[in-house]
């Protein structure tokens, strides 16, 4: 079978590492018990689970696979980064191996692979793509669509960006920071926040760095989590009381246990399928846990666009090189095959007829 | 050891449907290693001043016997293979590596040195098996299937963190399974990196990922 595409992902959490083994044992079997599952799916080799069809509104077709690194959702710390490089990198050569023509890298993935790639096996055809740039469409559509949904004047705002020096971060910097009056930029290495403020700056936009939340003079109310946790432990502090908060974090950033009563909380990345998704094994809803059918994180579906689209290249790699005009030209590809912004939810439903906007922040 | 032993029954009765001398000299020489990989562990075992417990009629192992004996029975070499080397062998190496890791001195090298050994065979075994596979795919994979069903399921059973069933008759009620702790294993680790070993062999015969994957998902547990 031809392969257009592969997508690398791994479990967000153990509920959905659970879910997937569920679909695995099929309903004749009953589903493991926690403790197994904790001690089975570390010792699960990188493997495909699934194949995945992609259709476009243009009538174009793309098969793809989906192959799970099975990185345990409780060992994405750096204690386990050599182990987690092994498990990408046999992922990586499982696509090369079924002959994908292009492959999209979900969540860790590409952080882990990035300076990895020369030490793939021999690739031949196959070119791979870390996805961020249509993840930061994504995140950006999200924001604008959500700041006019609040009433939010975004040019009058004060973005924050928690993670601004990683791939996706920088990349929202660079799209939003020319629309807006003041911009946050957090994260643990100074010495890239302050090559980005510099970046930014000379663009004339008013920036502030910081590497502690509790160090910035402003309160921002437009706010965009992207941090590479592992796990969602993020507590934000001091936002303004209406901000609007984009959680782009897989995992999720934001701890369960914040509080932010009156923010607007949504995941942010998303987008959804509109020419068809088939999964076979059925792993609808199971492999991408929405409230809405055929929605997908942009990392993923940058590789199904560009499938769609019989562009093979290498759209996004390396840190820090996204551009507006980059994430202009994927977006672009993406909506001719009727991938678009997902509806916005958050852990309590969807968000766009504002019943879950300003409900205090849980995760349950 | 009592693996061992079964390895060598198994060798044994493998030569009776050869039809090659080379095919018979072969299996026979199989035969042969499996009964001096039971006796080194017998060895290190009287160095240790333990018994080493064996019993092939324990109802697992008899049930694996059973299995292996059905595709003798109906002359099919290749089920043979299929059991010895992927199912059983794919434990044996997988389980005497890390106890090779963690045992003390010549203990510990024993172990390796047939993890090794073992490990051959399987590379051995699955030269053969892929050509075999490369003449009717759909074919091989659903006698895989068969023989997993048959031979894994055990497996999986002898290898469940508690023997919910009652003890297997090999440990004579003295299982093995709460005290591995002490030299830093658990049985959760063995049956893990059995089930690894498992997945990754039938990788090397080509047999998609996507698809054992459920097979061993549905083991029990």
């Amino acid at each position: 079978m031809e392969v257009d595409f592969a997508l690398i992902g791994h479990p967000e959490s153990w509920r959905a590492a659970a879910d997937v083994l569920a679909v695995l044992r099929g309903p004749q079997h009953t589903p493991l018990p926690d403790d197994e599952i904790k001690d089975i799916l570390p010792w699960i080799p990188p493997r495909a689970v699934c194949h995945v069809d992609a259709g476009s509104v243009t009538g174009a077709k793309a098969r793809g696979l989906y192959i799970d690194s099975f990185i345990p959702p409780d060992r994405l710390e750096s204690g386990y980064v050599h182990e987690n490089i092994a498990r990408v990198r046999e992922a990586a050569a499982w696509a090369i191996r079924a002959g994908a023509k292009i492959v999209s890298l979900g969540g860790f993935s590409s952080i882990l692979i990035e300076g990895n790639f020369d030490h793939l096996p021999a690739r031949h055809d196959t070119v791979f793509t870390t996805g961020n740039t249509l993840t930061v469409g994504f995140i950006v559509q999200g924001i604008k669509k959500m700041c006019a949904l609040e009433g939010l004047d975004i040019s009058r705002s004060t973005l924050l960006i928690v993670g601004a020096t990683g791939d996706v971060g920088s990349g929202c910097a660079r799209c939003l920071a020319p629309m807006l009056s003041r911009v946050l930029l957090s994260a643990r290495n100074v010495e890239r926040l302050r090559r980005l403020a510099a970046e930014l700056h000379a663009d004339g936009v008013e920036v502030e760095i910081a590497t502690d939340l509790r160090q910035f003079s402003a309160e921002a109310d437009v706010v965009i989590c992207a941090a590479s946790l592992a796990s969602p432990s993020l507590r934000l502090g001091r936002i303004a009381s209406h901000a609007v908060v984009c959680d782009a974090g897989y995992p999720k950033n934001l701890s369960p246990r914040t509080e932010m009563p009156g923010a607007s909380v949504f995941f942010g990345g998303l987008g959804q399928v509109t020419g068809g998704l088939r999964f076979v094994p059925d792993f609808r809803g199971i492999l991408n846990r929405h409230p809405f059918p055929d929605v997908v994180h942009g990392c993923l579906l940058e590789g199904m666009a560009l499938a769609l689209e019989q562009r093979f290249e290498p759209f996004s790699q390396g840190r820090g090189s996204i551009t507006p005009e980059r994430v202009e030209e994927i977006e672009t590809i993406a909506a001719r095959h009727g991938i678009h912004l997902a509806p916005l939810y958050n852990a309590d439903g969807p968000v766009e007829d504002g019943r879950h906007c300003r409900t205090e922040w849980s995760r349950g | 050891m009592t693996g061992e032993l079964l390895a060598a029954m198994n060798y044994t009765s493998l030569s009776e449907i050869c039809d090659e001398p080379a095919e018979v000299a072969d299996a026979l020489e199989h035969a042969e290693a499996e009964r001096g990989h039971a006796a080194a562990f017998a060895a290190e075992g009287r160095k240790l001043g333990v018994d080493v417990a064996n019993n092939v009629e324990a109802r697992h192992w008899k049930r694996l016997r059973e299995a292996f004996m059905r595709c003798i029975t109906e002359r099919d070499f290749m089920g043979c293979l299929i059991v010895q080397e992927i199912m059983l062998e794919s434990f044996a190496v997988a389980s005497y590596a890390r106890v090779g890791k963690v045992a003390p001195g010549s203990l510990g090298r024993t172990f390796a040195a047939i993890a090794a050994e073992e490990e051959e065979h399987i590379a051995h075994a699955t030269a053969i098996l892929r050509t075999e596979r490369g003449s009717d795919a759909p074919g091989f994979d659903e006698k895989v299937y068969r023989l997993h069903l048959d031979v894994m399921t055990t497996l999986a059973r002898m290898l469940a963190k508690d023997c919910r069933d009652g003890h297997c008759d090999v440990c004579d009620a003295t299982c093995v399974k709460p005290s591995l702790f002490e030299v830093s294993l658990s049985a959760a680790e063995l049956r893990g990196a059995s089930l690894r070993q498992y997945l990754k062999t039938l990788d090397m015969l080509g047999i998609p990922g996507e698809v054992t994957l459920a097979w061993v998902a549905q083991l029990p547990v």
